[in-house]
């Protein structure tokens, strides 16, 4: 028994030894938990028992380029309900009901769903401050007023397509909203209460406020004033001739910044639900592609200017009314032609044969290659959604018939914003500026610039020297020629019109058109380029010219007055002025289509009368003489009376 | 060698004082927030606690006076009892069901856990039957097997409410007897051989098993299910840190861990006062089976010498078992740690086991 005893106690003392250090290795364990494990098991222990009520970041404002407010925030608070803080659920669901106007047993629902948190929505999102102090008022325990805000475009659907809008939870949709929505959207803060298991509040802990960083202002390169005209001279559009749309921009051709931009029809960013979603998803000034028509000529200008091939004053162009390239007969849009011109005079005329000889001394390799300079068949990279790149022959294809369409803007087609950016970049001085509208980046509190944005310059396309003369030539234009209808006393504008043609399947429509102008001002040193499309426009001859024009004449003269730009002296006298009571000739136009009409080009206001294509009468009569600009009236009809 | 009647071991009882009082105030605080939402009292853990500590304090007393050698003649009448209690509370109508376990027996506020009592009665048996057939012990067949076809019978009543964390602790309880009284090495090999073959076969039979058994190891792939009672111990200790979050801080305490004020007080005991706290809680625990071993070494009988291990044994098991699980070393099981943890039959059976103790540590010799 002795014996044994010793190895019962060698037993024991190993017994000892083993729960010595298993208390070591529990302490270990132990300081492995609370100091090794510690931060993260708090941070995740914290996780667990705090609830936070959101505090929704203010969006940032969209600013015009002096401050003047297109997007803001309406305080719009939204309720929650923690419902295990709740003491009476039926009483309170029906106190709040009332306020909130909500079906009782909806809002008793919300009080006693088995949540930590529960928003009360829609009736609860987003509500008014007054309904939001009458909730507060009720002093109900465990049902908070969290800060929100709602956006508020506070000039309705002025500049909507480029301001685009945000959705309920304040995220960008469309236009700047969507393109800037990180930088306008800020963070999410809130405010924490720490709770137990149950949700109920724990009173020892205190709540935790995280701040939400606001987003930041965006500061545009808009002028609203410039974008305030834009908007009425559409309107002023869309009432006189219905058109199936219409669009306008207006860019500062030093710096490519956008001056202001719209189209129609638009719609009020609050409201856009109760318009089609093509009308606010496509921002049709950089979204929308067509034949430009003769505006484009301005490129064949640029480029044959740039490279000597023709001298305005000392060159002569004869005209017979047609071009026969590769055996076709490309017709001037003047029955008849044009005659004996210098290629000054080829310019003012706008005459597509005069051009095709430009595009033929050109040749289709340097053509080709200004047009890609000048920034076709790719995207401006203008910071807006949607913008398209346009469609340009492959120059592997270009025959000599595409190259002379190509000449006088057809078979190509470009976006507005393209046609913008490289007017301004021939008559500027010859810099291809990136278009942009987001200028600077505004601290919301301290009002301070974080950010700018500079102009960037992408390419010299053509020297000073060619700018100059296209300037020259462009000015020539509205003074002397078919652009005369934009001509402003004193602002030296220079511009083109455009025709475009609008294909449908392949097909060239008929009597549907696309009008347009691009016009910059004052010639000797320009601060405005002015771009106007009008779609279709209804009870008048389709011709840019006629309809866009006087538009462009009158955005840009307004414009440039508000801009504070002094009027020039020395401007190309018009050649006949607007108040002069020169009378002209009425030309012939019975037996005429309504297509042939519109390809000849006759400087006076036109109003049809009837049903039909063919002109059966007009008045005045044929040869007798009325003010320039003056009305005809036109009696149509399917059959021609005239033994034309 | 002489033979004194010394006074009781006043570093074991010391220890186990500030056990009781440490205990006391972890009931208290870790049950405000339970006692408070289901009884409107947050006091009610206290005071029931309070209550079982003096019955638990009474039976120390009377036992730390009672020679303990009276329990080798009365040992085979008490595993009777207890053998005979353990199949009563699996009787539905005798036996009441709390926590999915038919483990309770008795009438309202008067009711105890049978199994809690075979643990001692075990310890008391197993320390008289191996003090009596000494010689046999280290035979296979003659000495072990009879001992461990009692042992079996016991888990499998136990098993039967079922009770695994007891049945556990008692079996462990038994091996560490076993081993004491010097039962052969090579046989705790074959029969840890025999177990792990029979593991390995549950888990094949059943692989769902082996992934409960290691859920622990990560209890964040299962963090609703089987992990959620680890990960929100965790997120109690964890925090605690160095000096914890102070008296009374606990915000696990509040219904995030489940059971905080029993088999979780380590748990909120460590988040309210941190390493410093939790760990002169286990070094107490150390010391207590410092002194307990210390008596049964000294102790001059064999019988005394098994009970006092046997005693500690239990307790440190629990330990063991209680905090490996609190701070995600073990699975969770549904152990109590002894003398802290809330429960009336617990605490005053290990206050009684605790009395008997100190009845050994004044037997102890003293060597010259």
């Amino acid at each position: 028994m002795r014996v044994s005893f010793v190895t019962v106690r060698k037993r024991l003392f190993f017994i000892l030894a083993a729960g010595a250090a298993a208390v070591v290795i529990l302490l270990l364990r132990l300081a492995f938990v609370q100091f090794s494990m510690g931060e993260r098991l708090t941070e995740l222990a914290q996780d667990s028992w705090s609830r936070d009520v959101p505090f929704e970041a203010e969006r940032g404002d969209i600013l015009d380029r002096d401050k003047e407010v297109l997007a803001g925030n309406v305080s719009a608070p939204s309720v929650l309900a923690a419902p295990q803080q709740i003491e009476e659920p039926e009483q309170a669901a029906a106190r709040l009901a009332e306020v909130l106007g909500a079906p009782e047993d909806k809002v008793h629902d919300w009080l006693t769903e088995n949540q930590s948190l529960v928003r009360l929505s829609p009736e609860g999102r987003k509500i008014n401050k007054e309904k939001a102090s009458k909730v507060r008022s009720l002093g109900i325990e465990g049902i908070y007023i969290a800060e929100d805000s709602r956006r508020h475009y506070p000039k309705g659907s002025y500049l909507s397509h480029v301001l685009g809008f945000a959705g309920i939870d304040n995220q960008g949709l469309t236009g700047l909203e969507k393109y800037y929505d990180e930088q306008l959207s800020g963070e999410r803060g809130n405010v924490s209460f720490f709770s137990d298991a149950k949700g109920q509040k724990l009173e020892n802990m205190a709540e935790v406020y995280e701040k939400p960083e606001p987003g930041k202002d965006l500061m545009l390169t808009i002028d609203a004033d410039v974008q305030s005209i834009i908007e009425r001279e559409l309107d002023a559009a869309e009432a006189l001739y219905q058109p199936d749309g219409a669009l306008a921009i207006a860019m500062d051709p030093d710096s490519g910044e956008i001056l202001g931009m719209s189209s129609r029809p638009d719609f009020n960013p609050e409201n856009f639900r109760d318009v089609p979603p093509e009308v606010y998803n496509q921002n049709k000034p950089v979204w929308s592609q067509y034949e430009p028509g003769s505006t484009f000529k301005i490129i064949t200008l640029a480029a044959a200017l740039e490279e000597n091939m023709v001298d305005l004053e000392n060159d002569h162009f004869n005209d017979p009314g047609y071009i026969e390239v590769s055996g076709t007969k490309l017709h001037c849009w003047k029955k008849g032609g044009h005659g004996e011109q210098t290629y000054l005079e080829v310019v003012q005329n706008s005459c597509n044969p005069g051009f095709v000889a430009m595009g033929e001394k050109l040749g289709k390799d340097i053509l080709f290659d200004y047009i890609d300079q000048f920034g076709f068949g790719k995207e401006t990279g203008i910071d807006l959604q949607g913008e398209g790149t346009g469609i340009l022959f492959d120059p592997e294809n270009v025959g000599p018939l595409e190259l002379a369409t190509t000449s006088f803007g057809q078979g190509v087609s470009v976006t507005p914003i393209q046609q913008v950016t490289a007017v301004a970049a021939a008559v500027n001085g010859g810099t291809l500026y990136r278009p942009f509208i987001g200028k600077k980046w505004i601290d919301p509190e301290s009002g301070k610039v974080i950010s700018s944005r500079t102009p960037k310059a992408k390419e010299k396309v053509i020297s000073e020297e060619t700018s100059k003369k296209v300037r020259y030539a462009l000015e020539h234009v509205v003074a002397k020629g078919t652009g005369r209808g934009a001509f402003v006393d004193g602002w030296r504008i220079g511009g083109k019109t455009g025709t475009a043609q609008k294909a449908v399947d392949g097909k060239y429509l008929e009597n549907n058109h696309i009008v347009s102008f691009i016009g910059f001002a004052p010639a000797d040193d320009p601060e405005i380029v002015v771009y106007t499309a009008i779609d279709n426009p209804k009870d008048t001859l389709q011709f840019g010219g006629v309809v866009a024009a006087p538009i462009v004449g009158t955005i840009i003269s307004d414009s440039l007055s508000v801009m504070g730009v002094e009027k020039r002296t020395n401007q190309v006298e018009k050649d006949k002025q607007w108040d002069d009571e020169t009378l002209v000739e009425t030309p012939d136009v019975t037996g005429k289509s309504l297509k042939q009409l519109h390809q000849a080009y006759y400087p006076f206001q036109i109003e049809k009368e009837g049903e039909g294509n063919i002109v059966a009468a007009q008045s005045p009569q044929p040869g007798e003489k009325i003010k320039e600009g003056g009305v005809i009236r036109l009696y149509l009809d399917d059959k021609s009376t005239s033994s034309d | 060698m002489k033979k004194h009647v010394q006074p009781v071991d006043k570093i074991l009882l010391c220890s186990l004082c500030c056990l009781l009082i440490i205990g006391l105030l972890m009931v208290y605080s870790a049950g405000t927030a339970l006692g408070e939402d289901a009884m409107q009292d947050p006091y009610y853990f206290l005071k029931r606690q309070f209550l079982f500590m003096a019955a638990g304090l009474a039976a120390m007393v009377v036992l730390s006076r009672t020679d303990y050698r009276l329990w080798q003649r009365w040992s085979p009448v008490l595993l009777i009892g207890c053998f005979i209690l353990l199949v009563l509370v699996l009787i539905p109508g005798i036996g009441m069901v709390r926590g999915g376990a038919r483990s309770w027996i008795g009438v309202g506020a008067f009711s105890i856990q049978p199994s809690e009592f075979m643990k001692l009665g075990m310890i008391m048996y197993l320390a008289f039957y191996l003090t009596r057939h000494q010689k046999r012990i280290t035979s296979f067949t003659k000495g072990l097997l009879p001992v461990l076809i009692l042992i079996f019978a016991a888990f499998g009543l136990i098993m039967m409410q079922p009770d695994l964390g007891t049945g556990a602790v008692m079996t462990g309880t038994c091996f560490v007897l076993l081993f004491a009284a010097g039962a052969r090495i090579r046989h705790f090999f074959i029969l840890g051989g025999a177990g792990a073959v029979g593991l390995a076969a549950l888990i094949v039979s059943a692989p769902y098993r082996l992934q409960r058994i290691t859920s622990f190891l990560d209890p964040w792939s299962d963090p609703l299910g089987t992990g959620f009672q680890i990960i929100q111990s965790l997120y109690a200790v964890g925090p605690g840190g160095l000096f914890g979050l102070g008296f009374g801080g606990s915000r696990q305490k509040y219904y995030y861990l489940p059971e905080p004020q029993t088999d979780f007080i380590f748990a909120i005991l460590a988040e309210e006062t941190g390493f410093i706290g939790a760990g002169f809680v286990l070094v107490l625990f150390g010391v207590f089976l410092w002194r307990g071993l210390a008596a049964a070494m000294t102790v001059p009988d064999m019988f005394g010498a098994l009970l006092a291990s046997g005693i500690c044994g239990m307790i440190f098991i629990q330990v063991l078992i209680n905090v490996g699980v609190v701070t995600g070393l073990f699975p969770v099981t549904g152990i109590t740690l002894p003398f802290l943890s809330y429960g009336g039959s617990s605490l005053t059976l290990l206050l009684a086991a605790g009395g008997i103790l100190l009845n050994i540590t004044k037997h102890r010799t003293s060597y010259d």
